[in-house]
C-alpha cells in the first residue's frame, strides 16, 4: 500500500520529483564525473610517465676492456657429508686475453654451515702461512691480491673447509669472485661463458614484448682526437651502432648522406669544425696511439639524441651531457679497432683508462602493450626485466629505467586519485546540502498532505516508511541517472578516446563508488530532513519547530571549527607541514603529498560560509526598523520587513550560495595559480620567453644577427650567453674542478630572465649582478661548487676558459657572490662571469644560446614571433627556437602535468549547475512556502509586478550575501589547495586572482537568479486569489 | 447614478474544466444587491457559495454574464482597473485570516491603505479601529502572536481600513468558538452600519444568516431561494 502510495505521489508531483531529485542526479554526476576522471587521467598515465623515457632498459657489459679471464672452481667430495668432514676447494684463475690482466683479486670464502681449515690455503701447490683465510681476510672479506696476470697465465688455488654439521655440498655454494685493475666489476667463478654482444642483442630480441634491443658503444677520446687536416677542438665522442638502432630513434638525424658500413657518420658540429663534407676522410687519434682513417658517409644533427647522451654515471645519471664533436661507426668497426687500442693502452704498466668504452644493449619495449594503469605495466616491465636478466646471466647488469619510471608513476597515479577524489568531494558535500535545502523547503510544501495523511490515521511509522520509499525512490533513479550524467560530462572534458582506455571493471567500480557516495550524502540528506519534519508536525510544535535552530547554529559549531582550522594552521606552518617531497620521474622521486591536510581547505569551506550566514542573519536582524514613511510604501515595508524577520530564511540560501561561490572560487583561483606556477616553471626552465640556438647543421655564429630586429617584436629584448657543461676548470688553494661556466651580461640578463632573490644566498639578484656589472673580472659560484672547492665571498680563484679550445686562458676572479640556481640552465650553471670580460680573454667564443624576452607575451605574440624568427628569409633554417610554451607542452611526465584544468571545468561545470538549481529551489520553494502571502498580496490590491520584484529583491538579497561570503572564503580555500599541493610545483606557485573567472563565477549565480526569478514571475501571475476561499 | 455599493449580477455562469469535461459551478440568474444592505449567501457545501464570492469581489473571471459594482462591470475594466476597484472599493474578509506573518498588525493593516495610496490620517484611522475592535494594544506583534479571534478582527480591520462600500466576507467565523463568532459578526454589521457599505457574507450558519437583512440559498451553483427578513421593509 505504502509503495502505491508514494509511486503515485512521485508520479503525480513530477516538479516536485524532479526538484528533489535534481540534487542526488548532480550530486552523484559530479563525484562519478571526478571518478571517472581520474581513471581517466590513469589510463594515459603510463604512456605519459615513460613518454620522455629515451631508453627503456639497458644491459650494460662489465666485461673489462683489457683481459680475458676465468674462474674455474671444483669440490671434493661433492654432495652428502657428514658433520666434521674435511671438503677441499679448488680453483684455477686463467687469462685467456692476449694482453695482460693488472691487479688481479681472488675473493672466496667457505658456505655457512663450513669452517675454514686453518693453514689450508695454497697457491700453485705452495701453503701459504695464514692462519685465517686469505681469500677473505677480516670484517671487509678483502680478497688476495694476485698482482699481475700474465696474457695465457693461470693460477691454482685451494683451501680446505670442515662441515660444522651434516649436510651437502657442491661448487655453486662455495662463493667466488675475482676482479681486476680493468675491470672492478667482481666476476664469479663458473660464470657462463660471455655472449657477444650482437648474439645478447638477439636473445633478448626473442623476449616476448621486447620490440627492439640492439648494441650501443661508445668512447670518449681526448680533446683534439678528431682531426682532417687538422685538429677539431673539444674532446671527441666515437659511438658505434648500426643501422636498426638509427631506425628505431627518430632523434639521430641525418641531414646528409646515408649510414654505410666501414663509414663514419659525424655530427653537423664537428663537419663545419674541419669543413668536411661527404667523401671526405677524417682521422681518428686513438688511446693507444694509432690513427684511425674514415671516410664520412653522412653529417648527423644529434643535438637531440637523448639516448646517446644522457650521462650513464651514477653522479649525474641521464643528464644530458651533449658533445658537439661525435662520429658514428658501426658496432663491426668499433669492435675492431676501439676497443683493442683501449685493451693495449689500459694494459701499459702505470696507464689506466678512466673512461673506458660503454657497451650495452638498449632496449625499447612494446610501449603499446603496457597496461594504461602505471601499477599493471610495472609489473608486466619487471617481469620482461627478470627474463632479460635470466639470459647469460652473471657477465653484466640491467639497468631497467622503464620499471623505476613506472614505480614512480604509479606512486604518482595513487596520489593523483587521492588528491583529485579530495578536489571532488567538496562537489559531492555540495550536493548534499542542495538535497537537504530541497528537502527543507520540500517538506514544508508537503505539510498538507501528511495532516491529512494523519487525520485519516497515519502514524508516525508510516509516514517515516514513506519518507523512506520515497527517499530511496528518489536517489535510486538520481544515481542511476547521476551515474550516466557522469561519464558523459568525464568523457566530454577529457575525450571519449581517453576513456576507451579505461578497463570496463575499472568503470564499474567507478560508477558504483560514486553511485553509492552519491546516494549515501543526498539520500540521507533528505532523509534526515523528512524526518525532522514529520517529528516536528507531530509534535504540534509549528514555532518551535520552524523557529528551533539546527545543532551548529545553537552550539556555534562553525565558530569552533574556524577556530580548530585557524589553530591546526599554525601549527602546520611552524612544523613546515606543507612542504611535502617534490617529485619527478627523471630523478626517480614520487611526489608525497600530505593530503590529510586538504581537511583545512573543505574545514575552512564549511565553517566559513555557514560563520558567513550567520554573520549575515545578524546583521539583517539588527537592520534598523526603518523610517515611519516605511509604512507608506508597500514594496519597501514588504522587502524590509520580510528580510529583517526572516533572516535565517534568507541566511540559509545565501549560505548554500556561499558554498557554491567559494567553491567556484577556490577551483579558480587554485587553478590559476597552478598554470601560473607551471608557466613560471617552464620559463624558468627556458630562462625567458624565447631561447634561440644555432642549428647544429649551419656554422650559425648568433652574435651575428639581430635578432630582436628579426622578431619583428616591439619591445623584445635580446640577451647573448655563452654557456657550456663542463667548459671551465676552477681552481682553488684546496682543490680543482671541472664546472659549467655562464656568462652574460649582468643588466640585460637582469632584464629578461626570471631572477628571484631567494636564488641569491649573498644579497639579493641586483645586488650580485650589479657587482658582476661594476666589476667585470668577478665571478659568481654556485653555493655546490664553492662548498666543493672550498671557497667562499672574497676569496680569489682561477678559472681557466676556454678549457679544451685553443684560446684556453686562466684568469684569476674574486668570488663576489653566491647563487643557489639560475633561470636558462637546466644542466645547471656553477659559474658565472660578465660576458665583456670573458670576450676580452677568450674572444673566439660564440654564444651557446640567446634568450629573448617579449613586452607582449601573451600566447599569441609568443607564436607568432617564433614563427616569424623560424620563417624570416635571412635566418629561415638556421636557427632552432624554443619557446616557454613549447616548454611547458614538453613536461607530460610529472604529475604537475595532471589535466587539473579538466578537473576544474567538470567542477565549475556542476557548481554552476548547482547553483541555477538552488535558485530554482529558493525562488519556487518561496513560491510554495509562501504561495498565500503572494495571493494575499494580490487580493489586496498589490500588482503582479511588484510581487514578482519582492521576489527578486530577496533572491538577489541572498545572490549578493552568497558572494560576499562566498569570495573571501574560496581565496581562503584556494590558499590552503595551493599551500597543501605545494610539492607539485618546482618554483613556489604565486597566488593568482583570476578576475574574469571569479566575473563569470558570479555573473553564472546572477544569470540563474535572474532566470529563476523571472520563470518564477509566470506562475506569480498563475496565482489565484480565490485559493484564498478555500479552506485550509 | 448607481450608488457605490450597489452589486448588480447578470446571468452569471462559471464552468471549471475537469477532466470529465466542463462543471458548471454557478449559474446565478439576474441579482441585484443595493448599497448599504446586508446579505447572507447560504448553502451545503459546493454549491457555489464562495465561487459567487469570488466573481463578486473580482478575483476571478466568470465563464459568461457579468458583475457591476457601482454600476462598473468588472468584465469590461482591465486587470490594472480592476485591482484598482477592488483596492478602493472592496474589502474580504476570509476564513482565515491570511495576515503577513512578517509584520505587524499596524504593519498588516497600513501596507492595505499604502496600496490605496496611503491617506494624511493613515495611523489614526488604523489605531482608531484597531481600537474600536478591541485590539488597540495589540498593533505591534506579529499574528502568531495573537490568539484566533484577535487574528480574525485584525483581518476584518484591514478590509474596511480603507472604508470600502463593499465588504464581503467568506465564512469569516468559520474557524472560531461561538462566543469569538458572535463577536465578529456584531463587527461586521456595526462596521457596516457605520460606514454604510454593503456587506455579502457567506455562512453555514443558519442563525447567522437569520441576522441579515437577506438571504440567497443556492443549490448546485442555482439561487433557488432569494427571501429578505419581514423587519427589512
Amino acid at each position: 500500500m505504502f509503495i502505491r502510495f508514494v509511486t503515485a505521489d512521485l508520479i503525480r508531483n513530477p516538479r516536485r520529483t524532479l526538484s528533489t531529485a535534481i540534487g542526488v542526479l548532480l550530486g552523484t554526476g559530479l563525484f562519478c564525473a571526478v571518478l571517472f576522471f581520474v581513471d581517466g587521467l590513469s589510463a594515459s598515465m603510463t604512456q605519459r610517465a615513460v613518454a620522455p623515457l629515451p631508453i627503456d632498459m639497458q644491459r650494460i657489459l662489465t666485461e673489462p676492456v683489457a683481459g680475458d679471464l676465468r674462474l674455474d672452481l671444483a669440490v671434493d667430495p661433492v654432495g652428502a657429508v657428514q658433520a666434521g668432514a674435511v671438503v677441499t676447494v679448488r680453483m684455477q684463475l686463467l687469462n685467456r686475453g692476449d694482453v695482460p690482466a693488472n691487479e688481479v683479486t681472488l675473493r672466496s670464502a667457505p658456505p655457512q654451515g663450513f669452517r675454514f681449515v686453518a693453514g689450508s690455503a695454497m697457491i700453485d701447490g705452495r701453503s701459504l702461512a695464514d692462519k685465517g683465510n686469505p681469500f677473505s681476510k677480516g670484517q671487509t672479506q678483502a680478497g688476495m691480491n694476485l698482482g699481475v696476470l700474465a696474457a695465457g697465465q693461470s693460477v691454482r688455488l685451494s683451501y680446505q673447509m670442515v662441515a660444522d654439521q651434516a649436510g651437502d655440498i657442491s661448487p655453486d655454494r662455495v662463493a667466488a669472485t675475482f676482479s681486476t685493475r680493468e675491470s672492478l666489476f667482481p666476476v664469479a667463478a663458473n660464470a657462463d661463458e660471455r655472449t657477444d654482444l650482437s648474439a645478447l642483442a638477439a636473445q633478448v630480441m626473442a623476449v616476448d614484448n621486447v620490440a627492439f634491443a640492439s648494441a650501443l658503444m661508445f668512447a670518449d677520446l681526448a680533446p683534439e682526437a678528431l682531426g682532417a687536416g687538422h685538429p677539431a677542438a673539444g674532446p671527441l665522442r666515437v659511438f658505434g651502432f648500426d643501422a636498426d638502432y638509427t631506425a628505431q630513434d627518430a632523434t639521430i638525424r641525418i641531414v646528409a648522406g646515408a649510414q654505410r658500413p666501414g663509414a663514419a657518420m659525424i655530427s653537423a658540429e664537428a663537419a663545419t669544425a674541419l669543413a668536411v663534407t661527404i667523401g671526405d676522410q677524417v682521422t681518428v687519434a686513438l688511446p693507444d696511439g694509432s690513427i684511425m682513417v674514415l671516410p664520412v658517409s653522412a653529417i648527423l644533427d644529434l643535438t637531440a639524441a637523448r639516448s646517446l647522451f644522457i650521462s650513464r654515471r651514477g653522479a649525474d645519471f641521464e643528464s644530458f651531457l651533449y658533445v658537439p664533436n661525435a662520429i658514428v661507426i658501426d658496432t663491426a668497426r668499433f669492435s675492431a679497432t676501439i676497443l683493442p687500442a683501449y685493451a693495449r693502452a689500459a694494459t701499459q704498466r702505470g696507464e689506466r683508462v678512466k673512461s673506458p668504452p660503454v657497451r650495452e644493449i638498449d632496449i625499447g619495449i612494446a610501449r603499446d602493450l603496457l597496461n594504461a594503469e602505471p601499477a599493471v605495466a610495472l609489473i608486466q616491465t619487471q617481469a620482461i626485466a627478470a627474463e632479460i636478466a635470466a639470459i647469460a646471466g652473471g657477465q653484466d647488469f640491467l639497468i631497467d629505467n622503464i620499471s623505476n619510471t613506472l614505480a614512480v608513476a604509479r606512486e604518482d597515479a595513487n596520489v593523483a586519485k587521492r588528491m583529485f577524489a579530495a578536489l571532488g568531494l567538496p562537489g559531492a558535500m555540495l550536493a548534499a546540502m542542495l538535497s537537504a535545502y530541497a528537502g527543507m523547503v520540500l517538506g514544508a510544501a508537503q505539510r498538507r498532505e501528511r495532516a491529512t495523511l494523519r487525520i485519516r490515521g497515519a502514524s508516525r511509522g508510516n509516514l517515516l516508511v514513506m519518507l523512506a520509499l520515497r527517499v530511496s525512490a528518489i536517489t535510486a533513479a538520481g544515481a542511476v541517472i547521476g551515474v550516466g550524467l557522469g561519464y558523459l560530462s568525464a568523457s566530454t572534458v577529457l575525450g571519449h578516446e581517453t576513456l576507451a582506455r579505461v578497463t570496463p571493471g575499472r568503470l564499474l567500480l567507478s560508477g558504483l563508488l560514486g553511485a553509492v557516495v552519491g546516494l549515501m550524502a543526498t539520500g540521507s540528506a533528505l532523509y534526515l530532513t523528512g524526518r525532522r519534519s514529520i517529528d516536528a508536525e507531530i509534535n504540534q510544535d509549528r514555532a518551535r519547530l520552524w523557529g528551533a535552530a539546527p545543532v551548529w547554529r545553537r552550539y556555534g559549531l562553525d565558530v569552533a571549527a574556524l577556530i580548530g582550522v585557524g589553530a591546526v594552521t599554525l601549527i602546520v606552518l611552524a612544523r613546515s607541514g606543507f612542504e611535502g617531497t617534490p617529485g619527478s620521474v627523471y630523478v626517480g622521486q614520487a611526489v608525497q603529498l600530505p593530503l590529510w591536510l586538504l581537511v583545512l581547505p573543505i574545514g575552512i569551506w564549511v565553517a566559513g560560509c555557514l560563520f558567513g550566514g550567520r554573520l549575515f542573519a545578524k546583521v539583517l536582524e539588527r537592520l534598523p526598523s526603518g523610517p515611519m514613511t516605511l509604512l507608506d510604501r508597500p514594496f519597501a515595508l514588504l522587502f524590509w520587513r520580510s528580510i529583517q524577520r526572516r533572516s535565517w530564511a534568507l541566511a540559509d540560501v545565501a549560505t548554500l550560495l556561499g558554498l557554491i561561490v567559494a567553491l567556484g572560487t577556490s577551483l579558480a583561483v587554485f587553478t590559476a595559480s597552478y598554470d601560473a606556477a607551471k608557466s613560471a616553471d617552464a620559463l624558468y626552465t627556458l630562462g625567458s620567453d624565447i631561447k634561440i640556438t644555432a642549428s647544429p647543421t649551419h656554422a650559425t655564429d648568433l652574435g651575428a644577427f639581430d635578432l630582436a630586429a628579426v622578431s619583428g617584436s616591439d619591445g623584445a629584448r635580446t640577451i647573448p650567453v655563452i654557456y657550456g657543461v663542463q667548459n671551465i676548470v676552477l681552481r682553488s688553494d684546496r682543490t680543482t674542478e671541472v664546472a659549467n661556466l655562464a656568462a652574460i651580461d649582468p643588466v640585460q640578463f637582469a632584464a629578461v630572465a626570471p631572477l628571484s632573490d631567494a636564488d641569491f644566498s649573498t644579497g639579493s639578484a641586483r645586488l650580485a649582478l650589479g657587482l658582476l656589472q661594476d666589476r667585470p673580472d668577478t665571478v659568481l659560484l654556485s653555493t655546490d661548487i664553492a662548498g666543493f672547492i672550498k671557497v667562499t665571498v672574497g676569496d680569489t680563484i682561477h678559472v681557466l676558459l676556454g678549457r679544451n679550445t685553443a684560446g684556453q686562458v686562466e684568469v684569476p676572479a674574486e668570488v663576489v657572490g653566491l647563487f643557489e640556481r639560475l633561470p636558462g640552465f637546466p644542466e645547471g650553471a656553477d659559474a658565472l662571469m660578465n660576458l665583456r670580460h670573458h670576450a676580452a680573454m677568450v674572444p673566439a667564443t660564440t654564444p651557446a644560446f640567446v634568450l629573448m624576452s617579449l613586452a607582449d607575451r601573451t600566447p599569441l605574440a609568443l607564436q607568432q614571433t617564433v614563427s616569424r624568427l623560424q620563417n624570416d628569409p635571412s635566418t629561415a633554417g638556421m636557427l632552432q627556437v624554443q619557446s616557454r610554451l613549447t616548454t611547458l607542452a614538453k613536461d607530460q611526465s610529472s604529475l604537475a602535468a595532471l589535466n587539473i584544468g579538466g578537473l576544474l571545468t567538470l567542477d565549475s561545470g556542476y557548481v554552476l549547475a548547482m547553483g541555477t538549481v538552488t535558485m530554482a529551489i529558493f525562488v519556487f520553494g518561496l513560491l510554495l512556502q509562501r504561495r498565500r502571502e503572494y495571493v494575499t498580496l494580490k487580493a489586496l490590491g498589490m500588482a503582479s509586478g511588484t510581487i514578482r520584484t519582492f521576489i527578486a529583491a530577496e533572491a538577489g538579497s541572498a545572490v549578493v550575501a552568497g558572494c560576499l561570503i562566498g569570495l573571501p572564503v574560496g581565496l581562503g580555500m584556494a590558499w590552503y589547495f595551493i599551500n597543501v599541493l605545494r610539492p607539485l610545483f618546482v618554483l613556489d606557485p604565486p597566488f593568482q586572482i583570476p578576475l574574469a573567472s571569479l566575473g563569470a563565477i558570479i555573473l553564472s549565480v546572477i544569470a540563474a537568479a535572474a532566470i529563476a526569478s523571472y520563470a518564477a514571475s509566470a506562475l506569480v501571475d498563475r496565482l489565484r486569489a480565490t485559493e484564498l476561499l478555500r479552506d485550509d | 447614478m448607481t450608488a457605490p455599493g450597489t452589486i448588480r449580477v447578470r446571468s452569471l455562469v462559471v464552468d471549471f474544466a475537469t477532466q470529465s469535461g466542463p462543471l458548471r459551478a454557478l449559474d446565478c440568474a439576474d441579482l441585484t444587491i443595493r448599497a448599504g444592505t446586508n446579505l447572507a449567501i447560504v448553502g451545503p457545501s459546493g454549491c457555489g457559495k464562495s465561487t459567487l464570492l469570488c466573481m463578486l469581489a473580482g478575483l476571478a473571471q466568470p465563464s459568461s454574464g457579468s458583475v457591476e459594482i457601482g454600476g462598473a462591470s468588472l468584465a469590461d475594466l482591465s486587470e490594472a482597473a480592476r485591482i484598482a476597484l477592488r483596492k478602493d472599493s472592496i474589502g474580504v474578509v476570509y476564513q482565515a485570516d491570511n495576515l503577513l506573518p512578517f509584520l505587524t498588525v499596524t504593519e498588516n493593516i497600513r501596507l492595505q491603505l499604502a496600496l490605496c495610496g496611503a491617506p494624511a490620517d493613515a495611523a489614526a484611522r488604523t489605531a482608531d479601529l484597531l481600537r474600536r475592535l478591541g485590539i488597540g494594544d495589540l498593533g505591534d506583534r506579529l499574528p502568531d502572536q495573537l490568539s484566533g479571534g484577535q487574528r480574525q478582527r485584525a483581518a476584518i480591520v484591514r478590509a474596511i481600513i480603507h472604508r470600502p462600500a463593499v465588504i464581503l466576507a467568506d465564512e469569516p467565523t468559520g474557524a472560531l468558538d461561538t462566543k469569538n463568532a458572535a463577536g465578529v459578526i456584531d463587527l461586521l454589521l456595526e462596521v457596516q452600519r457605520l460606514l454604510g457599505a454593503t456587506l455579502v457574507i457567506v455562512t453555514h450558519d443558519p442563525a447567522l444568516a437569520s441576522r441579515m437583512q437577506r438571504r440567497l440559498t443556492l443549490r448546485a451553483g442555482v439561487v433557488v431561494q432569494d427571501s429578505e427578513r419581514a423587519d427589512v421593509h
